[in-house]
């Protein structure tokens, strides 16, 4: 157990060496383009009417939260594990006495790092930018904590099943840029639900993202009913973690 | 230093291994192999032969269709992990991270080995010395050349001191230089009683390294024994290398070879055939090699028959 922790936090800490060099394209993909998201929506918003009030603001920072949490588990990790699949980097771990879970749990806690990054940062500009959280103290603090970890387990599980699947790093890359923007554009999360086409509304209940921002947009308006989302981020979690630890096998038939 | 580490003196036993790919390719067929701890095998064969299959099975990377693998006694096939604490690694084709220095490397990879921070530290700089990159030691890896980024890898598969070192093809793509201190490097491990299986295609490698040698060809060791051995099964001892044709000959042509059992009768053609420009030498292990493939140096395809049954 304890080879198996210190394999894991030796994993995160490869990764966040190479971070310190490589911060660039986590900052897009964390920060930047949910932050644009937030500001083209509030656009939106105050197009039609004379300025997005709070509740808009509040649900289009929850977006731009899971579309950050989306970006940073499925683009940008994903990205990460094809890139050490497809430069045979992967070899490196798989040649090691260490397990193929631990090497996944270790680019996990990497993925979480670098998304409580995103979501503390995003939190702040909120702030600067005029929006105002009702939700405050550790409780607020622990539920968000809570559904961060769910997203990124649910997400990452899409990651590591990509990288473990595809043929070449293009198609891949291709895959997990287009499902880390596409998880929030059909959810809906930066538009009303019933905007959505019926058999869109349908694809969208299965979108753990449709979750994340649901979860989020309650904590930051100071509502602790999550339950149902926590449950079902739980459950998506579990689904796809499994099916991402079952592709992922150091021996190749 | 890596015996304590293991009392077994069978370090690798592998018994009737299969490998069929599921496109249908029979890359190793029925192979016996064993390899005495301390012992540097050298795993010969062309392109294609199942060599680096035949590795990757024994470091776990593959799995195969039947048979079994021992590593020290350890069964690696259903126990891995425990197989590959006593194995260093270096695969034919491995990436690094580019970003980390070359120090990162080593002290990352070795707390992955199972070392403590302090072990870990100690050794990389051991490490630095012996692969003669200590100069480099902060650079990002990205920076260095091909020769010393290969070095980086034989290093990884170093930290911790395994008994077993695995390396899958370690000076391809090398100048002469880097190659020279790979096998310095390398030398250095075998005299600790490292057991070392390396598969090679450069057969001054193997002679140069190696206690034995293991021929692969169309996935079956075809020949396996020390160069004396695989020698003596090459009747014919010597040979001359000369250049055939008219006086208008050029440098560009291949030359002819023949061969001889003795010196004399080597002597006697050159006389006969009035050759100016020739070598007499003793047989190598490149004419064991091409006799073993079916294939002489002049690429008449009939080397097979030159060896002894």
């Amino acid at each position: 157990m304890k080879k198996r922790l210190s394999d894991i936090f030796c994993v995160f800490e490869i990764h966040l060496a190479r971070l310190r060099a490589e911060a660039g394209p986590f900052l897009m993909a964390a920060i930047v383009f949910p932050i644009g998201m937030y500001l083209f929506a509030s656009g939106i918003a105050a197009n039609h009417r004379e300025a997005a009030d709070n509740t808009d603001k509040l649900r289009f920072l929850a977006a731009s939260i899971a579309f950050s949490l989306s970006a940073t588990a499925i683009g940008w990790t994903g990205y990460l594990l094809l890139e050490n699949r497809f430069t045979n980097r992967l070899k490196l771990f798989a040649t090691l006495p260490v397990a193929a879970s631990s090497y996944v749990f270790g680019i996990l806690i990497f993925a979480a790092a670098q998304s409580a990054i995103g979501t503390t940062v995003l939190l702040i500009i909120a702030r600067i930018l005029g929006v105002q959280p009702s939700f405050g103290g550790a409780v607020g603090y622990l539920l968000l904590a809570l559904i961060i970890l769910l997203s990124l387990l649910s997400l990452c599980g899409i990651s590591v099943i990509i990288a473990a699947r595809v043929r070449s790093f293009s198609a891949g890359s291709l895959m997990t840029d287009a499902l880390g923007a596409g998880m929030i554009l059909f959810a809906p999360v930066y538009y009303p639900a019933e905007t959505l086409p019926f058999a869109l509304r349908s694809v969208s209940r299965l979108l753990p993202t449709t979750y994340i921002a649901s979860a989020v947009n309650k904590i930051l308006s100071g509502n602790d009913g999550i339950g149902i989302e926590v449950l079902i981020l739980s459950a998506m979690a579990v689904i796809t973690l499994s099916a991402g630890f079952w592709q992922m096998n150091w021996r190749e038939n | 230093m890596s015996q304590s580490k293991t009392s077994n003196t069978i370090a690798v036993r592998v018994s009737n291994l299969v490998k069929h790919y599921q496109n249908g390719t029979q890359a190793n067929r029925d192979i016996n192999f064993t390899a005495s701890s301390g012992e540097a095998i050298a795993i010969l064969g062309p392109n294609g032969a199942g060599k680096t299959t035949f590795l990757r099975q024994i470091t776990t990377e593959l799995k195969p269709t039947g048979g079994t693998i021992e590593i020290f006694g350890i069964d690696a096939i259903a126990n891995p992990v425990a197989a590959k604490q006593l194995m260093g690694i270096t695969p034919q084709e491995a990436g690094v991270f580019e970003t980390l220095s070359v120090r990162q490397h080593l002290e990352l990879f070795g707390k992955l080995k199972g070392l403590k921070k302090v072990e870990a530290r100690m050794q990389t700089g051991e490490l630095l010395d012996a692969l003669e990159l200590t100069e480099q030691a902060n650079k990002p890896v990205g920076a260095l050349s091909g020769g010393q980024r290969r070095r980086i890898l034989i290093g990884l598969a170093l930290l911790g001191r395994p008994p077993l070192l695995i390396l899958d093809e370690p000076t391809t793509g090398l100048d002469p230089a880097s190659r020279r201190s790979v096998w310095k490097l390398l030398q250095k491990v075998i005299k600790t009683g490292t057991t070392v299986i390396f598969s090679t295609h450069y057969l001054e490698e193997a002679e140069h390294l190696s206690q034995r040698i293991s021929f692969i060809n169309a996935g079956k060791i075809i020949a396996d024994g020390s160069l004396s051995e695989l020698r003596a099964r090459f009747p014919q001892r010597y040979k001359i290398s000369f250049l055939a044709g008219d006086a208008n000959f050029t440098h560009l042509n291949a030359p002819s070879v023949e061969y001889f059992d003795s010196f004399s009768e080597a002597q006697d053609y050159v006389a006969e055939q009035n050759v100016s420009e020739y070598q007499i030498s003793a047989a190598s292990l490149e004419d064991v090699y091409f006799s073993l493939v079916g294939e002489h140096l002049n690429g008449n395809g009939d080397g097979g028959n030159a060896l002894k049954k």
